[in-house]
């Protein structure tokens, strides 16, 4: 299916066509049991155009049936991720020319299960996220004011909150590709997050979680997942920080920092 | 239907497109792997002695000479090579992996390096190059010339 009589169209908003591009692109559908195969369509790349809008115009022109997953396509719904040239990539923050190649290899992330072509299942991902427990946990049922914390307290953990649950970290991950339960860097990041964060009291709620077979210790600090994450959360700075924790825990009980709480709010209208 | 996308075990040693903490993992899985295998080899090379001395002998040479071919020496720099860098990455490792040494959480800023896999990081790794090269160089010396530098 290469359109050549399709080259002419010209997408609106972006720059003059520059070249033609191929892009080979893994194909697996599920209706028919076949193992998935490589399909190639020649793209004509205008400036400006991302993989994603390459896949789009393919979804547009060439071919109905290839399936991506996006949603904002300006890296913030953490979607499209794939692997483009081998490396685990946003597909809408990466630009096509900026890759100087002429053949593109896309690839759905590893280490999840594949639902059609390039959409993996991110169950796997959401489950790890919920795991260890990604809230702040307090003893009281409900508060009556806020907990405090200082500019200092909340940089502990605040460039880990930067996730966008893209999962490219799982997929780039060594552990991962061998061990299917091991958490991954997104959950433990997460789970350092909010034991870093003064407010919250769930340390030991989550040790179960993080302290296991498949937990914390799996970690080999090979820094594929900082290398790949387009938010640099530094998942892999968080796992060895949580270590620290771990490993002092054994030593001296890690205590929470605790947190001072605001004066006790009065509603304005009186009923609180 | 969905279907299984696993990158397996033979991921462990594709270190290509990540930076050099994936290239020293990758070093690190093989070279472990290596010193297992040569391990259980050695034990079994050294229980030869329960066989007395003319197996022994035997086995020596046939170890030095495999193949009918003088490699002995540069099996055993190989090991050298491996045990060395698997020790000292080891030790590294063993530090960066409790914290220590790496950067304290910060903002991340646009192109997102991450920063711990450099700084106090890299000196580390610039640690076990320069101990690496000390030892092998003074221990292959010692392999093929019997001197000690
Ligand atoms: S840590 Fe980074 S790579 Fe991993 S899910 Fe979050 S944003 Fe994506
Ligand atoms: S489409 Fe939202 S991150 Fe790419």
């Amino acid at each position: 299916m290469e359109g050549s009589d399709m080259q002419e169209i010209v997408l609106k908003g972006f720059g003059e066509v520059v070249k033609t591009i191929t892009f080979r692109i893994r194909r697996y559908d599920p209706e028919n049991k076949e193992l998935p195969k490589y399909m190639e369509y020649k793209v004509p790349i205008q400036k400006g155009m991302t993989v994603l809008d390459s896949i789009l115009y393919i979804k547009e022109h060439l071919d109905h049936s290839l399936a991506a997953r996006y949603s904002c396509r300006m890296g913030i719904c953490g979607s499209c991720g794939m692997i483009i040239n081998g490396k685990e990539k946003l597909a809408c923050q990466t630009q096509v020319l900026e890759l100087g190649k002429n053949l593109i290899k896309v690839d759905p992330m590893g280490n999840y299960e594949i639902t059609k072509d390039l959409v993996p299942d991110v169950s796997k991902l959401f489950r790890n996220h919920e795991t260890v427990k990604p809230f702040i946990i307090r003893e009281e049922e409900e508060p009556k004011s806020e907990f405090l914390q200082t500019p200092e307290q909340r940089e502990e953990f605040a460039m880990f909150t930067d996730c966008i649950l893209c999962g490219m970290c799982l997929s780039a991950c060594p552990t991962s590709a061998s061990d299917e339960l091991y958490l991954g860097p997104q959950a433990l990041a997460q789970g350092y997050r909010y034991i870093a964060d003064n407010r919250d009291l769930g340390f030991n709620e989550r040790l179960n979680a993080l302290d296991s077979k498949h937990g914390v210790w799996r970690c080999h600090f090979s820094g594929a997942c900082s290398e790949v994450c387009p938010k640099g959360v530094d998942p892999a700075l968080a796992i060895q920080l949580l270590r620290q924790v771990l490993t002092t825990n054994v030593f001296v009980k890690f205590k929470q920092k605790g947190t001072t709480k605001a004066p006790e709010r009065k509603s304005v209208s009186g009923v609180s | 239907m969905t279907i299984e996308n696993k990158k397996g075990w033979i991921f462990w040693f594709n270190p290509f497109k990540y930076g050099t903490d994936r290239w020293m993992y990758a070093l690190h899985r093989l070279t472990g792997i290596v010193l297992g295998l040569y391990l259980m080899a050695h034990v079994w090379e050294t229980s030869n002695i329960l066989n007395g001395p003319v197996t022994w002998n035997k086995i020596m040479v046939d170890l030095d000479y495999p193949f009918g071919v003088h490699y002995g020496p540069y099996i055993l720099s190989a090991i050298l090579i491996a045990a060395s860098y698997h020790a000292l990455n080891g030790i590294r490792l063993t530090i960066v992996e409790n914290g220590l040494l790496l950067p304290k959480p910060y903002r991340p800023e646009f192109p997102y390096k991450p920063k711990s896999l450099k700084g106090l990081n890299n000196v580390l790794k610039l640690a076990v190059a320069i101990f690496m090269l000390v030892i092998c160089g003074i221990g292959i010396v010692f392999i093929f010339t019997g001197a000690i530098v």
